[in-house]
């Protein structure tokens, strides 16, 4: 069967003017499942957001090939959208016209993307904020109110650049528990980049390490945990152990001069 | 409530306005009582509303406050008609700015109501001239608020847009003009500011009616009480605008309430 999404020997190189040019990326490599759940970890500076906004069709390679349902990725396009670290709320706009936002580019009629808010709102838990302004919210429900843009476009496919990063630890661990509980009803293919371990783990069929920059995929470890997960499951000796699974092969990249 | 606690709630206010009492009082006393100078040479508080009490009932102040309206207004109109676009496209086009940059920033330094005299004698001493002359003044806020704002968007927002599909009209609409509110109307309050100096520098220039006209008559009769009333009325015209703009600022970016842009 054919990879939904297909990274083939991608390279990318930012010029800049008064620098050398930078590698961000060289020649990697990574296939997806359709309903897959996939997690990006590796270093700080690795290339793991900047893939991520390759997929979303804002970057283009300047080598390789990025596919997706056997179609090159050459913009942005509505069978994938990106959860954003720092939120990307319009401060303008209310929860619901935030949600919104990108049926409206897309010219859906206004009683019918109110109707579909509507019910991402609710999806969401974000019901009795619909006229809330997002500085009246906390992290977490800002990011309520990212995913639930994220999904009123229908995407066949979640981008989530380091989503939880920003929050703190309590509201981090409820966004994830409550992230699976939307990923088991809608079950889209996600990739989801972070910086954390735990949250890779407990999230993901299958964990990628990448190695420092220029990034490439270094290790694909598969998750074998039972659906549907539950918090408790981060307590068993099992789940220490795919965790230290992951730290070993992602130490070596953190190291510095370990790869030498 | 007893008075304490009024105090406490309304501290502002209250000492805001037992200062102007106190500096209206002290003028009154002082020029009463300690430096009786002659009304010629200046004037005190009473006459003044006295002068103002006359004016009021009388239709000249009215007909030259609306004459100097007609030019402001007309004046301060273009400038958010031409300013405001040319901000926009300033500061998302790289090339636009830096054609437009030395231009523009050796008009904003320059004290432009020196090219008063010019205006005049190209667009007449009507309504036309100083139109001419409030456009020229009040036009740069806009056009550099606009652009400092345009320049401090969300390049995260613009990403947001770009990844749904928006197109450049998208961007503009969506994103960069109500991004760019904030300074917007920051850049309108100065604008207010100087148009208002070009009013005054137009009709004391060259005008045969209008509020400018009339303070700079009134000084030249000698009619100080007279002048006074031009001046304040200016101050309050001045004051309830720029308000009237904070007060717009809050209604249209409400995030930014903590966050006031000067």
């Amino acid at each position: 069967m054919l990879p939904f999404i297909r990274a083939h020997d991608i390279t990318l190189v930012f010029q800049s003017k008064n620098r050398d040019p930078v590698t961000a990326i060289n020649h990697l490599n990574l296939e997806i499942a359709n309903g897959e759940f996939v997690s990006i970890v590796g270093p700080s500076g690795c290339g793991k957001s900047t893939f991520l906004n390759m997929l979303l069709g804002l970057l283009r390679p300047d080598s390789g090939e990025l596919q997706m349902d056997g179609r090159t990725i050459t913009g942005p396009g509505q069978e994938r959208a990106m959860v954003f670290q720092e939120f990307g709320l319009l401060p303008w706009r209310t929860v619901t016209a935030n949600v919104e936002l990108g049926l409206e580019l897309k010219g859906i009629a206004a009683g019918k993307r109110t109707k579909r808010a509507m019910e991402l709102i609710r999806l969401v838990g974000l019901e009795g904020f619909e006229r809330h302004y997002p500085h009246e919210l906390s992290g977490g429900m800002k990011q309520r109110v990212g995913l639930a843009r994220a999904l009123a476009t229908e995407p066949e496919v979640l981008l989530m650049d380091e989503p939880f990063a920003a929050l703190d630890a309590q509201t981090r661990d409820l966004m994830q528990s409550e992230l699976l509980q939307i990923w088991e009803r809608t079950r889209k293919t996600v990739l989801f980049v972070t910086h954390s371990i735990e949250e890779a783990a407990y999230l993901s069929d299958r964990v990628i390490v990448m190695t420092a920059r220029p990034g490439r995929t270094k290790e694909t470890l598969k998750i074998q945990l039972p659906r549907p997960r539950d918090y408790e499951m981060r307590l068993t000796p099992e789940f220490n152990e795919i965790k230290s699974r992951i730290w070993e092969v992602l130490k070596e990249e953190l190291m510095p001069g370990s790869r030498r | 409530m007893n008075a304490k606690d009024y105090y406490t709630e309304h501290r502002r206010l209250v000492l805001g306005v037992f200062s102007v009492i106190f500096l209206v009082a002290a003028w009154e006393l002082l020029l009463t009582y300690v430096f009786p100078v002659n009304p010629f040479f200046f004037t005190k508080p009473s006459l003044i509303a006295e002068a103002f009490k006359e004016q009021v009932q009388g239709a000249k102040l009215w007909h030259d406050l609306a004459i100097s309206s007609r030019a402001f207004l007309w004046g301060f109109s273009f400038a958010v008609i031409v300013g405001i676009p040319v901000g926009l496209v300033m500061g998302w086009r790289r090339r636009v700015e830096y054609a437009l940059d030395p231009f523009l920033t050796a008009m904003y330094a320059s004290p432009l109501v020196a090219l008063a005299p010019l205006l005049i004698i190209v667009f007449g001493v009507g309504v036309l001239g100083k139109a001419a002359l409030v456009f020229l003044l009040s036009v740069f806020p806009f056009v550099f608020n606009v652009f400092a704002g345009v320049k401090s968007t969300d390049a995260l927002l613009i990403n947001v847009i770009r990844s749904f599909g928006g197109t450049e009209k998208d961007l503009y609409f969506k994103v960069i003009l109500p991004s760019t509110m904030p300074y917007l109307i920051a850049g309108a309050r100065l604008a207010i500011g100087r148009g208002l100096v070009g009013i005054i520098v137009g009709e004391f220039y060259a005008a045969s009616e209008g509020i400018g006209f009339a303070i700079s008559q009134a000084g030249d009769t000698y009619r100080l009480p007279d002048m006074f009333v031009g001046i304040i009325i200016l101050s309050v015209i001045a004051v309830v605008l720029t308000e009237a703009m904070r007060r717009l600022e809050l209604t249209v970016a409400p995030w930014r309430a903590g966050e006031e842009v000067r």
